[in-house]
């Protein structure tokens, strides 16, 4: 019996997308969504891990609504095997505990071996999601991952953790879920034959069950903090460098 | 429900680090406004390890009885251990969170979104509140020891027995010496630094200052420098009292990361680059000649000191 693998993934504004607050409720997004730069590079390592391991079964899963079957549209132009989505468009909006609890009953049912999540997806930017639902299957999960090694046979896989210090290799019992860093993978970019099919592929949507209550509420949204004016340096070089040492002993920042 | 806040200390060379003191001192002053408690916790048991480091939380949790709010700084372990301890306990969870206040009898958290774009600010419904503090952002003038009389409890953790994964090797890059999301002083370097051997004059600056060094997308792409040294957007986000940007351009996802930086100084040799629009002093020229100036005039500056 070969491994199964679950890949999470989800579709997030584009890193140079222009989002700004609108008013205390409301954010402006503008319309360019990717799918999570994370998330790719752990379809890359699930891909990777089936190339080592052929007798490999890779499934894509996404919660929410329109955005989440883009977000598995490109999982099936990369070349994950199967494709799911989990609840729809209240899932796009809901707190992480909530989608974890959603993405986790439905892997119950898939009973995969490796879960494979990005660090982060870039919207709320919390982190959460991945860990979380390791504690909803009640199995070990390993965050920040930047090497992975997999064996079926002994149900065990060695993974790579970079951490503050550097980067520690830790081994652990399948099932297991690692939330991916960069470095882990390089996604490769679908050719368009592949792109063309993804958009004809049926896409199976199940009920979300959630049990979770709101933990947290919204109070309003705000301003990134902005910086005055910068003040340059005016005098010629190398006097620019005294004067720019002055200003700095002014603020108290070389004390 | 004890009537506790918890701050998981990281314990660096026998001494809080810098954000631990940080949010010891944020639990203190939040605590003293309801008559609360804030305990220090440390999680002894060396190496870290989810699995076992959240049971031995949780047993706490059982044994002293749950407090108002559990805050951890946001290292790669906390952000294993956090939200895995908020789905345990179904509670609610911040991560990144740069600022924390009451709003009533409950526990605000402000925290970016969107990669640092816009922010938000949320109120805990449920308790206990769980909170991962982004490295630094608590950062108080002068940085004071928090009080000795705060509560103090050790838990010690047996990492060998229990089953779990297993930390085999613990390889230290050389490159973070000194933690770059830790730091309170940080010197990056980019693209205008020409190629990788001219980063020994961002070292040596960083040296001169007691700073960490940094990097840009562009350079650790092109593999001038390892990743942990990337700050932005899929690198580390930081904040550190002083940050000096030198031959940086300061595109959007350099600047996400390092825009809650107190004090910073661009060096760049176009007077139009991004960088200056998020810097508080900015000096045109070439980071080639302006970083060994200002190593040498800082070295002669901090001597006199």
């Amino acid at each position: 019996m070969g491994l199964k693998i679950v890949v999470l993934v989800k579709q997030v504004p584009d890193h140079e997308a222009i989002i700004q607050v609108k008013s205390a409720t409301e954010l402006d997004i503008e319309d360019r969504y990717v799918c999570s730069f994370y998330d790719e590079i752990a379809m890359e390592a699930a891909l990777s891990i089936k190339k080592e391991h052929p007798d490999t079964e890779l499934t894509a899963l996404s919660a929410g609504g329109r955005r989440a079957v883009d977000a598995l549209r490109r999982a099936v132009a990369m070349g994950i095997d199967l494709v799911e989505r989990v609840g729809d468009e209240p899932l796009d909006s809901a707190e992480s505990l909530q989608v974890a609890e959603a993405l986790a009953t439905r892997l119950k049912e898939h009973r995969p071996d490796l879960v494979l999540c990005g660090k982060l997806a870039g919207h709320d930017d919390q982190a959460a999601v991945g860990p979380m639902v390791a504690e909803f299957l009640g199995i070990p999960h390993m965050s920040a991952v930047v090497s992975l090694k997999v064996d079926p046979a002994g149900r065990k896989a060695r993974a790579g953790r970079q951490v503050e210090e550097g980067v520690w290799t830790i081994e652990s019992d399948l099932p297991l879920l690692v939330s991916t860093e960069k470095g882990l993978a390089e996604p490769h970019i679908p050719v368009v034959t592949r792109v063309m099919k993804a958009m004809q592929a049926k896409i199976e949507n199940f009920p979300a069950q959630i049990e979770s209550k709101e933990s947290v509420r919204r109070i309003g949204y705000l301003p990134p903090p902005s910086r005055p004016e910068v003040l340059l340096m005016t005098k010629e070089f190398p006097d620019n460098v005294a004067e720019l040492v002055g200003r700095l002993q002014e603020t108290g920042a070389l004390s | 429900m004890t009537n506790e806040i918890w701050v998981l200390c990281k314990i660096k060379d026998g001494q809080p680090t810098r954000t631990s003191k940080q949010m010891l001192n944020a639990a203190g002053a939040l605590a003293a406004e309801k008559d609360l408690a804030p305990v220090k916790i440390v999680l002894g048991g060396e190496p870290y390890e989810a699995t076992r480091h959240l049971a031995a939380l949780g047993q706490l949790i059982d044994s002293r009885g749950k407090p108002w709010a559990i805050l951890a700084g946001a290292g790669a372990n906390d952000l294993e251990l956090m939200p895995r301890l908020a789905a345990r306990l179904r509670t609610g969870y911040a991560g990144s969170v740069v600022g924390l206040r009451w709003e009533g009898d409950r526990l605000a958290a402000k925290r970016p979104v969107y990669g640092g774009r816009a922010y938000e600010e949320i109120a805990f419904v449920q308790t206990p509140a769980l909170v991962t503090v982004r490295p630094g952002a608590f950062s108080q003038p002068g940085e004071l020891d928090p009080p000795e009389t705060m509560g103090m409890e050790t838990v010690a953790i047996d990492v060998s027995q229990s089953p779990g994964p297993v930390v085999l090797e613990q390889e230290a890059t050389a490159s973070t010496a000194e933690d770059l999301s830790e730091a309170p002083r940080v010197v990056a370097g980019g693209r205008g630094m020409g190629t990788a051997g001219n980063f020994k004059l961002i070292e040596e600056l960083a040296d001169a200052l007691g700073a960490a060094v940094g990097a840009s997308r562009a350079v650790v792409d092109a593999g001038w420098r390892p990743h942990d040294e990337q700050v932005g957007k899929s690198g580390k986000t930081i904040c550190p009292e002083l940050y000096i940007a030198c031959g940086i351009s300061g595109a959007i996802h350099h600047v996400l990361g390092m825009n809650t930086a107190k004090v910073v100084v661009a060096i760049n040799t176009d007077p139009e680059a991004p960088i200056f629009k998020n810097a508080d002093y900015g000096l045109v020229g070439d980071a080639l000649k302006v970083v060994p100036a200002l190593t040498q005039a800082l070295k002669q500056s901090l001597n006199k000191e």
